[in-house]
């Protein structure tokens, strides 16, 4: 101040907000246009759910009702082909519901709490056990693995898993399966151990793309999603997943959920 | 069993067809009465429109109700039913194509007495209808029809 009591110099923070005012606009633009995707493929699940497999039950149901009430009529290279229809029908149903399966995982809310691990692979097993009672399959699963998680989405996971260990050991003598756990519990690596198939480490980088499969349908079935949702599962986790395998001698499945800062910190 | 009728609400003809035959397979003798959209569904159960005379103290037995329909769709039916006093207590079995969760939940909190999600191979759906046919035709009493005041 000068002696008339008038300031002569003005001392003042200033920033330049334009910058963080664009941003902040830039967020709320992308965060509607999230929304928007999000609403888009809400609609598209549900249209896929209700339209896609309707025309499908026709093919499967009407082929079904040809071989029942034209027995007599046909010849047997007739009702091959109709058998075929009603293979692909089912098929091509089994891809829309583990499509579908596959974005639920995405777009479901995460919703985190305590997991017992153990728990939910031992009810995987019980219920692949109902669906095949005549398999001798040794399972082991270590008790207590307890963590951190979307129980509904790690049951997705482990289903998956445990049920692919399930389906490649179909042709193995002495059949074994385990979920164990190595490292401490806040950096835990979780291990799904077969000795079944197996793969070819070549193509190894191939396994959790949609629809990639490394085996003939002849073989062993299959759509090729549920090592993508798995992958989608535990990357939402903050983990991820990866595999070793030997043709003939089985596979090793390996999964995080939580990324190696994390671990670290 | 119970000769009352069962309310098939279809939209899809070629669905209606299988159904029929499913229901003919499980040895469900009761007459079935096919609903093609919501609207015609609810002037059935309520005596409105085509079936003004119908005598609407004879509820059906149970309804087969999908979700998916032209106009009023089924989760508006579930509504319009729960929100009648006649038809409050009607038993309604979702059967549709879909498993999504929403659908489930919405079926579900409008008071539906059960969702069966239809297969797409005709042999397991056959079994499905068996068992809806056992349950709600045969095992299951039904409430009274309220009287009108």
């Amino acid at each position: 101040m000068n002696e008339r009591g008038e300031p002569a110099f003005l001392l003042g923070i200033s920033h330049d907000i334009t910058e963080r005012k664009e941003m902040i606009e830039a967020l709320v633009r992308s965060k509607k246009e999230t929304e928007l995707a999000y609403a888009e493929l809400e609609a598209f699940s549900f249209s896929v759910a209700h339209d896609l497999r309707a025309p499908l039950r026709s093919m499967d149901g009407f082929s079904q009702a040809v071989l029942e009430d034209h027995a007599d009529s046909l010849r047997p290279e007739g009702a091959q082909h109709l058998r075929f229809i009603r293979e692909s029908a089912q098929h091509m149903a089994r891809l829309i519901d583990d499509l579908l399966a596959l974005s639920r995982v995405s777009r479901s809310d995460f919703r985190p709490g305590p997991v017992n691990l153990s728990t939910l692979a031992e009810k995987a097993i019980a219920r692949l056990r109902v669906q095949a009672p005549e398999r001798r399959v040794e399972v082991v699963i270590a008790p207590g693995m307890t963590d951190r998680g979307d129980a509904t989405l790690l049951t997705t996971a482990l289903d998956n898993l445990l049920g692919n260990a399930w389906k490649f050991t179909s042709k193995t003598p002495h059949a074994r399966i385990e979920f164990t756990a190595e490292g401490p519990p806040e950096a835990r690596t979780y291990i799904v151990r077969d000795n079944g198939a197996g793969f070819d480490m070549a193509y190894a980088n191939k396994l959790f793309g949609v629809f990639n499969r490394l085996h003939l349908a002849a073989e062993f079935e299959g759509t090729g999603i549920g090592l993508a949702s798995v992958q989608r599962i535990v990357r939402r986790h903050g983990g991820d997943v990866w595999a070793e395998g030997t043709i003939g001698k089985g596979a090793c499945f390996y999964f995080t959920l939580r990324s190696d800062e994390e671990q670290s910190a | 069993m119970s000769d009352k009728a069962i309310l098939l609400v279809e939209d899809n003809p070629k669905d209606e067809a299988l159904t029929v035959r499913a229901l003919k397979k499980a040895n469900v003798l009761n007459p079935v009465v096919i609903a093609r959209d919501g609207v015609e569904a609810l002037d059935y159960l309520l005596g409105r429109g085509a079936y003004e005379n119908r005598d609407t103290s004879v509820l059906p037995q149970v309804v087969l109700l999908d979700l998916k329909l032209p106009k009023v769709d089924g989760h508006e039916v579930l509504q319009a039913i729960r929100a009648n006093p006649r038809t409050r207590l009607l038993p309604v079995v979702v059967l549709t194509s879909s498993n999504e969760e929403q659908d489930l939940v919405r079926s579900y909190g409008y008071g539906a007495n059960s969702y069966v999600r239809k297969p797409v191979d005709f042999v397991q759906f056959l079994d499905a209808v068996r068992q809806l046919g056992l349950y709600w035709l045969i095992l299951n009493d039904v409430a009274p029809v309220p009287h009108e005041n």
